[in-house]
C-alpha cells in the first residue's frame, strides 16, 4: 500500500487545466460548413453519408448543405469527398446544444430555419412523451448534480463517459457525480438509441427521479438512433419517449464534449469558453 | 476465407458432430464449433473450425417441417444457439431442455421472427409466450435476487436472477436482450459498401475487431488481396484496441478489489493507449479506420510517433501492473474464486480470456488468417487456474505482448498503398467468412449473397455469446459479494451479445 501511495504521488496531479480544449491535429471531431460555396451538381457528400444526415437543397438554383449533427457519426468520409471545402472538420470539442435545431447546420443561414424545425418534428413520432419539467431555474443545479447513467447502446458512449471521470478530464471537478440510483438523481444521461427492449425501463427509472429533472441524450444513437434508426427494434433515439434537455453529439462524444454537455446542464457553460486563436 | 456451402442431411449433420466434439478422456478435439444459425428459415447452417490447419466448413442442413431434433441435449455449446435459431427464425429445436426466447422481449407480437424470409408453415403453432419465466430455485431458505437492466454502475444493461442460499449463490440466470436493435437485419438493408459503419456498431469497444472481421469477410466473398502495407496497419490498429481494453480491464478489477490507486492510473494510461488509437486512425475507437479493401492512409511520422507511444506506455505501465500483481490482499481477493473448468469450458465452447484462462489453446491469432496473423503471431497467453486470477494474468500478459506487438509490427511495416480498388458488385449466392481475435476472444462474421448479389443473412457471433453462461457456471457455490469481480474479470459484452 504504502508503494502505491508513494506511486501516486510521484506521478504528481494528470488534471488538464485547459478545458475543453480544440483537438489535436489530424483527429477526426465532428463536421462543419464553411462559408465556401458548395459546388452546383455535386452531391457526392450526400452518396456517402452511412447516415442519411446530409442533404443538398437548392434556393436560387444554388446548392446549400443541410447537415444534420443530431445523425452524424463522425465517419469524417464527407469532408474527404468535399471538393471545394464546404464540408470541413471542426476540431471543437464543445458541441453540446440545448435544442435539436441547433444541431442541424445549413449554408443558406436564416432563410432555411423554417425548413429545419420541420425536419426536427418529423423525427419526433410519438406524442405520448411526457411534458418536459420546468428549468427557468437552472441555477439549481449549478453547483452540483447528480447524474444516473441508463445505458441502452453499444457502450461506447459509457466508455467515453467513464474516461470523463479519470484524473486527466476529472469530471467531477465540475460537481457532476455519477450515482447508482435514479432516487437521488437530478439529470439523467442515456447513451445508446433505446430499441424496444429498454424504453419501459427507462420511462420507469425517469418517474423514479423527483423533479425537476434533466435530461441528456449523450451520442448520436441517443439523438436519432443513429446507425439503427428505422429499424424494426424501434431504436431511432431518446426524444421518442423522453423530453431531452441537452443534446450531445459525437459517436462516441469526446470525454470533453461529454463535459461540456453537462456544464451546460448546469448553466455553467462560461466555464469553457471558446479557445482563443 | 472464402466457403462453400455443403448440403447434408441432419444424420450427417449429427453423426459429424458427435465425432467432432466426442469427450474422450485425453483427447479433447481439435474440431469446434464456430456458430450455428439459419440463412432463411428453411434450414440450419453450421459452421466447423479446424484450428490446426486454419480452415472451416460450413454445413447447411434443410429442414423439414420447421424444426429439429436439440442438438443442445448432447452438445452444451449449442444452447443459446439453439434458443436464438427461435427467436430470429422461428426453428423449433424439439427437446431443448429450457426451451424459451433468448433476445426478443414481451414487447415483440408472438409470432414475429425478424430475420425469416420464408413463409411459416400452415401448421405452425408458438406454444412458446412472451413472457419469460426464470428458472425458480425451490426449497426453505432460498431467496430470489434479481439486478437489472439498469445496473448500478455506468455499464450496458443486462438482468441477473440469483437463487441464493444465505450468501451463496445457487444459481444464476442471466437474461439478455435489452440491447437488441436488429444489427444483423439493419446489415442486410444498407447497401454493402456502408455496411461497415453498421459492423463497427455491433459493439463498440471492439469496433476495429469487428470492421476487421466484416473486411476479410467481404473481401474473401470479391476475393480481393488487399496491400502488405494495409495488413500491417490493420493488425497494429487490433492489438492497439486489445491493448486499451485490457488496460481499462485490470484497472476494473482495481476497482473492484478496493485498489482505487491502481484504477486511477489505469484510467490515464488507457488514455495513452486511447491516443495510439487518435494517432493511427483519427478516433479514439479506430472508427472508419477498417473498411473493405484497406484502411485509411497513416504516414511515417504517425507510425513512429506510435513507437515512441508504446515504449513511454511500456515503463509508465510496468510500476502499477507490478504493484497489482505484488499485493497480497489482491491475489487473495482474486485467488479460487469464479473458478470455471477446463472440461466445462470445452464443452461449453468458451472462447477467449476465459478459455485462455483454463488452459483452452483458443487464441485464433495463431489459427486463422487475420492480417499479419498466424505468420507473426505472438505466442497465446495461456494460464491453467479458470479463476478470476487467472483471467486477470491472462490479461496481464496480453498486454505485454500487444505491446511488443505494436512495436515489431511497426518496424517491418513496408510502404505502400493502403487501399486497393474494390469492385462495385458482390458475387451471386456467395458465402464469406471473417474470424478475427478481438479482445475478448474469437469474432466470427458470416456473410451470405443471395441470387443478385445482395446480402441476405448477416451473421455475427460475438465471443461473449459462448461465453455468458461462464459466469453462471463460474459463480455457483460462490458468495454473493463476490459476482461484481467475477462479472468485472470477464468483462464481457452485453451489446455484442444482443445485437
Amino acid at each position: 500500500m504504502l508503494r502505491l501511495i508513494n506511486y501516486l504521488l510521484k506521478q504528481g496531479v494528470a488534471t488538464a487545466k485547459n478545458i475543453c480544449p480544440d483537438l489535436a491535429e489530424g483527429v477526426r471531431g465532428l463536421p462543419m460548413l464553411t462559408d465556401t460555396p458548395c459546388q452546383s451538381g455535386c452531391s457526392a457528400c450526400v452518396e456517402i453519408c452511412p447516415t442519411e444526415a446530409i442533404s443538398v437543397f437548392k434556393i436560387d438554383d444554388k446548392n446549400n448543405v443541410r447537415l444534420d449533427l443530431g445523425s452524424c457519426i463522425g465517419c469524417g468520409y464527407c469532408v474527404d469527398v468535399c471538393p471545394t471545402g464546404t464540408i470541413q472538420n471542426n476540431p471543437t470539442t464543445r458541441v453540446a446544444v440545448r435544442t435539436r435545431e441547433e444541431l442541424i447546420l445549413t449554408t443558406a443561414g436564416a432563410s432555411a430555419e423554417a425548413a429545419n424545425k420541420e425536419i426536427v418534428l418529423q423525427g419526433r413520432t410519438s406524442s405520448k412523451i411526457p411534458k418536459a419539467d420546468s428549468l427557468d431555474k437552472a441555477h439549481w443545479f449549478s453547483r452540483s448534480v447528480a447524474a444516473r447513467v441508463v445505458s441502452t447502446g453499444c457502450s461506447a458512449c459509457d466508455m467515453e463517459l467513464g474516461a470523463a471521470g479519470n484524473p486527466i478530464f476529472d469530471i467531477e471537478r465540475f460537481g457532476v457525480h455519477i450515482v447508482a440510483s435514479p432516487r437521488f438523481a437530478d439529470a439523467l444521461i442515456i447513451t445508446g438509441p433505446v430499441s424496444k427492449g429498454m424504453q419501459e425501463a427507462l420511462v420507469s427509472c425517469y418517474g423514479a427521479m423527483s423533479s425537476p429533472r434533466v435530461v441528456v441524450a449523450l451520442g448520436t444513437c441517443a439523438i436519432s438512433g443513429g446507425v439503427h434508426k428505422g429499424g424494426y427494434a424501434e431504436a431511432n433515439g431518446v426524444e421518442n419517449i423522453l423530453p431531452v434537455n441537452v443534446y450531445i453529439p459525437g459517436c462516441p462524444p469526446h470525454p470533453w464534449s461529454i463535459i461540456h454537455g453537462m456544464l451546460l446542464a448546469m448553466g455553467k457553460e462560461h466555464l469553457a469558453p471558446a479557445p482563443k486563436k | 476465407m472464402k466457403l462453400e456451402r455443403q448440403q447434408i442431411s441432419f444424420q450427417q449433420l449429427q453423426e459429424k458432430l458427435n465425432h467432432a466434439l466426442a469427450k474422450t478422456p485425453n483427447k479433447t478435439s481439435d474440431t469446434r464449433v464456430g456458430l450455428l444459425t439459419s440463412i432463411t428459415g428453411g434450414e440450419i447452417a453450421t459452421l466447423m473450425l479446424s484450428p490446426t490447419d486454419g480452415t472451416a466448413e460450413l454445413m447447411v442442413t434443410a429442414l423439414e417441417n420447421n424444426k429439429f431434433p436439440s442438438l443442445s441435449t448432447r452438445h452444451a455449446q449449442f444452447h443459446w444457439f439453439e434458443r436464438a435459431l427461435f427467436d430470429f427464425f422461428g426453428i423449433v429445436p424439439e427437446g431443448h431442455p429450457r426451451f424459451k426466447h433468448l433476445l426478443l422481449h414481451d414487447q415483440y407480437p408472438q409470432d414475429f421472427f425478424p430475420l425469416r424470409k420464408i413463409a411459416l408453415p400452415d401448421d405452425f403453432k408458438n406454444h412458446l409466450a412472451r413472457r419469460y419465466e426464470y428458472l425458480e430455485v425451490k426449497g426453505e431458505g432460498v431467496y430470489e435476487l434479481p439486478v437489472g437492466p439498469i445496473h448500478a454502475g455506468v455499464i450496458e444493461p443486462g438482468h441477473f436472477r440469483f437463487s441464493c442460499f444465505g450468501e451463496t449463490i445457487v444459481n444464476l440466470e442471466i437474461r439478455l436482450g435489452w440491447v437488441h436493435r436488429g444489427v444483423e437485419k439493419r446489415l442486410t438493408e444498407v447497401p454493402w459498401q456502408k455496411a461497415h459503419f453498421v459492423a463497427e456498431a455491433a459493439a463498440s469497444d471492439t469496433a476495429l475487431a469487428n470492421a476487421f472481421a466484416h473486411a476479410i469477410a467481404i473481401e474473401s466473398i470479391l476475393d480481393i488481396a488487399v496491400t502488405e502495407r494495409a495488413e500491417y496497419l490493420r493488425t497494429i490498429a487490433l492489438e492497439i484496441e486489445r491493448l486499451a481494453v485490457h488496460i481499462i480491464d485490470v484497472g476494473g478489477i482495481g476497482t473492484d478489489i478496493g485498489l482505487l490507486g491502481v484504477s486511477s492510473a489505469m484510467g490515464r494510461l488507457r488514455g495513452k493507449a486511447l491516443g495510439l488509437a487518435d494517432l493511427l486512425s483519427g478516433s479514439r475507437f479506430l472508427r472508419g479506420f477498417i473498411f473493405p479493401g484497406g484502411v485509411r492512409p497513416v504516414s511515417e511520422r504517425k507510425l513512429s510517433e506510435i513507437k515512441a507511444g508504446v515504449i513511454a506506455l511500456k515503463k509508465d505501465l510496468t510500476p502499477v501492473i507490478q504493484i497489482l500483481s505484488d499485493n497480497q490482499m489482491a491475489t487473495e481477493r482474486m485467488k479460487d474464486i469464479g473458478k470455471l473448468s477446463k472440461s466445462l469450458a470445452h464443452e461449453f465452447g468458451m472462447v477467449g480470456i476465459i478459455g485462455k484462462a483454463c488452459g483452452l489453446e483458443c487464441d485464433t491469432r495463431q489459427q486463422f488468417k487475420q492480417g499479419k496473423y498466424p505468420e507473426l503471431a505472438p505466442q497465446a497467453v495461456i494460464e491453467s487456474g479458470g479463476d478470476i486470477l487467472a483471467r486477470t494474468a491472462v490479461r496481464i500478459g496480453e498486454i505485454w505482448s500487444s505491446l511488443d506487438t505494436i512495436e515489431k509490427l511497426v518496424d517491418a511495416c513496408p510502404h505502400g498503398e493502403e487501399k486497393v480498388a474494390v469492385p462495385d458488385k458482390l458475387p451471386a449466392n456467395a458465402t464469406g467468412l471473417g474470424i478475427v481475435e478481438a479482445t475478448r476472444g474469437e469474432l466470427i462474421h458470416l456473410i451470405f449473397t443471395d441470387e443478385e448479389g445482395k446480402i441476405c443473412r448477416y451473421a455475427i457471433k460475438d465471443p461473449s455469446f459462448d461465453n455468458w453462461t461462464a459466469i453462471s457456471i463460474a459463480i455457483r457455490d460462490n458468495l454473493i459479494a463476490d459476482f461484481p469481480l467475477c462479472n468485472k474479470s470477464m468483462a464481457l459484452s452485453y451489446s455484442g451479445n444482443d445485437l
